[in-house]
């Protein structure tokens, strides 16, 4: 029983511990004597604790309280000094914080669907389809998934002719809201004899009926979904505001299975129990066993994957990439402070000793600097909630959360914890080795010793290892830029300087008819090319990188069919298309207009697609047999079109055939007006709107904004990444070079007196700050060879985590350690300008 | 206003405090059982509130450790004492006055109790 009194005794704050602890022991034991057994001593444990309860924390506040005045009190002596060590760990701090918001979302907050654990997305990978009652049949047998979905969605004009919007819209198999298990908040959703009816977002219920319960049984219309492509849509039910899965979608339709369509998705629940490994086994016999049913391209690998992660995509990586960043800039800050700290600690030498002589214990003098760290921590978090915060709202505009419920915030408790976390942790970090120098300093001053070689020692492994830090950190950083860059930077086949964009879609409306849709485009481009600025303008079904779908099948070139597997991508485009775009013609000619009216049977196909069968030069004249049958002629090649940006999709495909052919039934797909201006192309934005909407009110306009606004927003997140990390880095070499400035100079004042008697004996300061810079630089070699060395075992990691990272680069390491050395002789000769002016009578006089 | 009034009122606790001091120097357990005593049990002192109020009242310099031992056959060497100082009385004084005032402006509005 002493045993567990001594324990609680321990909990009370060193001062009050010291001067009372004995006492309170001593009272306890007579107080045991007394109540000997029984009840009086439960009674005795009952006073205790509570007596405990009210005093701990009124001791706590009251030493806590004295030990932050007076650190309060030194910092004040130091303001630049504190400023620097608040704004170092705040951003470090922050971006730990603002970071694991993001990872919190995406992959540690689940799904708010029934059981998310076990859903699985089946990426490339589709179940037989041609039927309901084909694809019932497959699912009720798999041995792995209790049950799977099937979805397919797209944006598509919804509502009346005279009042149409552009919307997401999916269509899924019956049992798609049962299997994530998601309820509607009015209605029902999906049963098996359902035909033609809909589910709608509770956006779309607010928006088009003003929330009302009498929504139910009226109909709605979808335009442009095969093959029924204007049915009315009878509404059954509204979902929930937060459910919006997949993609922001605001209304699922029942299903329509088509033979051949592969556009469909799946997803599937695990069978209980099954675990990843079993279950992805079974999937790859699946895949295997269903070989004649997989999707069309051949280099498309099915998988298996939780919906978790397929959801979060190149995010995820790119978070846990950020992640480990974050925490290496920790780790530097913290490196940092225990060096400020430990200096600060050696120049209060005097204070501490003095204090300790007045009895102030070790234990005493620890949690002083201990609370001064801990207080140094909280300022510095305070700090850290705002650059968290900016740095949450940052992530939320670049990508925002692909479900409304995996919203970026750092008001969650897991979150708030980690903050938390992460501040005591880094008080400890940065706090324990002043602490444990404290102890030393007690122990020989008593001696009558002074500044100690160990500490010396000490400080200088904490710079060599916040050069390795920075080394690893600055290499990874040069790696994914360089990565990213390269990406920005590749020649997608257009260019897009002075284009000005603009979307329509005819579904639904006056001119969805065959040949009023063709004269629409027609009569839009004259208007257009009339305008004073534009040079030439054009359109395409598929815009490249911004376009989510596509076209496309087997085909045969002379004759011969392609091979098994292999498709081609079919863009039907308008003439002048490539001129417009900044494209390239390699061969042959582009379309004109007279082809593009009287239909003619002509076709461009891109490099891909001609090597395939022979030289690229020799292509021009041959015949293609497209998917529908059609026989074209080939009259141009052009340079390939980057349909699909490696950061923008989740799945890259390199330069697959595609093949282009005149527009005859436009504005049906992602169809998009591509204007080509003198001058700067936003001043046109605004004119080219108009004369679009000129042609016909009826017809949706959306997305008239330069080819760049897009292109920006498209690499938005690769570009984010890119400056995040060029920050992290050179902060994290700030940092560094901080430290590096500090020891130096720091190490320059504590030496005044040996510096003083080497002048004296005749050196230069010349030589002696040579000397400084070489045992600088060497402490910093050191640390960064150890840096390459770290770099290099962790760089297969990085290249698995950033696609085109590379992952050992010795041209990387060799720059890095070369720009650090530089810059650190540089800092260290900037810290030791003192010797320079130093007045050796004086000093030998003042000591 | 005197230091003293700055001071009051007073935690029970620390009021008891001094008033057992006032009669002599006493150690902490001492304390303990003669407030226990003087309030009839109803104010028992854990050693967390008793040497929380001691470490205050040594800061405020109400009392002070005493070396002088004045009950030798009952005293332990281990055990600290405490004595009040002169503020310690001042205080006490003043809380007392304090509370005078209140009892007699207690008794012009609601009467003198019948058994006080």
């Amino acid at each position: 029983m002493l045993k567990f009194y001594r324990i609680l005794l321990h909990l009370y704050p060193t001062a009050f511990r010291e001067e009372y602890a004995k006492a309170m022991e001593h009272e306890f034991r007579d107080e045991l004597a007394e109540a000997q057994s029984g009840f009086p001593v439960v009674w005795l444990w009952m006073r205790l604790l509570l007596d405990f309860t009210t005093s701990l924390p009124v001791q706590l506040a009251i030493e806590i309280g004295r030990d932050s005045r007076h650190a309060l009190r030194l910092w004040a002596k130091r303001p630049w000094q504190t400023g620097f060590a608040v704004i170092a760990l705040g951003v470090a701090i922050g971006a730990n914080t603002g970071v694991f918001s993001v990872v919190n979302a995406l992959l540690l907050r689940s799904l708010p669907f029934r059981d998310p654990a076990g859903l699985a997305a089946l990426i490339h990978f589709l179940p037989p389809h041609d039927s309901a009652a084909q694809f019932d049949s497959w699912r009720r047998h798999s041995n792995y998934l209790q049950d799977a979905a099937l979805f397919e969605d797209g944006d598509l004009n919804i509502g009346e002719p005279q009042h149409m919007l552009r919307a997401h819209i999916t269509m899924t198999s019956r049992n798609f809201f049962s299997l994530l298990g998601s309820v509607p908040v009015i209605g029902r959703t999906f049963a098996s004899e359902d035909h033609a009816v809909a589910v709608i977002s509770y956006g779309l219920w607010q928006e088009l009926y003003a929330g009302s319960d009498k929504v139910l049984g009226k109909t709605i219309r979808v335009y442009g979904l095969q093959p029924r492509p204007d049915e009315p849509l009878r509404i059954i039910g509204v979902m929930p505001a937060n459910f919006d899965y997949p993609a922001s979608t605001v209304l699922w339709k029942s299903p329509e299975y088509t033979r051949g369509n592969n556009g469909w998705a799946a997803i599937g629940r695990l069978e209980p129990g099954i675990g990843w490994t079993k279950a992805r086994a079974a999937f790859a016999a699946d895949v295997h066993h269903l070989e004649p049913h997989r999707r069309f391209r051949a280099d498309w690998i099915p998988m298996m994957m939780p919906l978790a992660d397929e959801l979060a995509g190149h995010v995820k990586n790119a978070s846990l990439l950020l992640m480990g960043v974050a925490v290496l800039i920790l780790l530097i800050a913290c490196a940092n402070l225990a060096n400020l700290m430990l200096a600060r600690t050696a120049d209060r030498q005097h204070e501490l000793s003095v204090r300790s002589a007045l009895g102030a214990s070790r234990a005493r003098l620890i949690q002083q600097i201990l609370t001064e760290c801990l207080l140094l921590a909280i300022v510095s978090a305070g700090l850290g909630l705002i650059v968290a915060v900016w740095a949450t709202s940052l992530a939320s505009k670049v990508q925002p959360a692909p479900l409304p419920s995996q919203t970026y915030t750092i008001l969650d408790v897991r979150v708030l914890a980690f903050m938390v976390g992460v501040a005591v942790l880094s008080a400890v970090l940065f706090g324990l080795l002043p602490a444990l120098s404290v102890g030393r300093i007690h122990l020989f001053v008593a001696r009558g010793s002074t500044e100690l070689r160990s500490s010396r020692i000490v400080r200088d492994v904490l710079v060599a290892a916040q050069v390795t830090l920075t080394i690893v950190l600055l290499t990874a950083s040069v790696s994914v830029i360089q990565a990213v860059s390269h990406e920005l930077h590749i020649d997608r086949g257009f260019r897009a300087d002075g284009v000005v964009t603009g979307s329509v879609a005819l579904d639904g409306t006056v001119r969805d008819k065959p040949g009023l849709r063709l004269h629409y485009f027609e009569e839009v481009l004259d208007r257009l090319r009339r305008l004073p600025e534009v040079r030439n303008a054009s359109s395409t079904e598929f815009l490249p990188l911004l376009s989510g779908k596509f076209m496309g099948g087997p085909y045969a070139f002379d004759g011969h069919p392609s091979a098994q597997g292999m498709a081609a991508d079919v863009i039907p485009i308008m003439a002048d298309y490539f001129a417009t775009t900044g494209g390239h013609v390699l061969y042959g000619r582009e379309f004109t207009d007279a082809e593009v009216r009287s239909n003619a049977k002509v076709l461009l196909v891109n490099e891909t697609f001609a090597r395939l069968w022979l030289r690229p030069a020799d292509a021009v004249g041959h015949m293609v047999t497209g998917p529908d049958g059609t026989v074209r002629k080939i009259v141009g090649v052009v340079r390939n079109l980057d349909f699909m940006g490696q950061y923008i999709s989740d799945v890259f495909d390199v330069d697959p055939p595609e093949t282009f052919i005149p527009a005859q039934n436009p504005g049906g797909f992602d169809s998009t007006f591509v204007v080509k201006v003198e001058g700067r192309p936003e001043d046109q934005v605004a004119a080219i709107q108009a004369a679009l909407q000129s042609v016909d009110s009826g017809v949706p306009v959306y997305g008239v904004e330069t080819m760049q606004q897009r292109m920006d927003r498209a690499f938005a997140r690769p570009k984010f990444y890119r400056t995040a990390l060029a920050f992290f880095a050179s902060f994290a070499l700030l940092l560094a070079l901080i430290g590096i400035y500090a020891v130096v100079s720091y190490a320059v004042t504590q030496r005044t007196h040996e510096m003083g008697v080497r002048l004296a004996l005749g050196t230069t300061p010349t030589r002696l700050r040579t000397r400084l810079v070489r045992h600088g630089l060497a402490t910093v070699v050191v640390g960064a060879l150890g840096g390459i060395a770290c770099a290099a075992s962790t760089g297969k990691l990085l290249g698995g985590l950033i696609e085109g990272a590379k992952g050992f680069d010795v041209a990387t390491y060799v720059l890095a350690t070369i720009f650090i050395c530089l810059v650190a002789a540089a800092s260290i000769w900037v810290a030791t300008r003192r010797i320079a002016n130093m007045d050796v009578v004086e000093i030998l006089r003042a000591e | 206003m005197s230091p003293a009034d700055n001071l009051i009122p007073l935690s029970p606790a620390v009021f008891h405090i001094l008033l057992s001091l006032g009669e002599g120097d006493r150690h902490g357990y001492a304390l303990k059982r003669e407030i226990a005593k003087r309030t009839n049990g109803k104010l028992k002192l854990g050693p967390g509130v008793l040497y929380g109020s001691i470490n205050k009242m040594l800061d405020l310099g109400l009392i002070e450790e005493s070396d002088e031992r004045p009950d030798p056959h009952l005293d332990d060497e281990r055990r600290r004492y405490y004595r009040i100082t002169s503020l310690g009385r001042q205080v006490a004084r003043a809380e007392a006055a304090r509370m005078r005032e209140l009892a007699e402006m207690a008794a012009a509005t609601f009467g003198r109790a019948r058994h006080a």
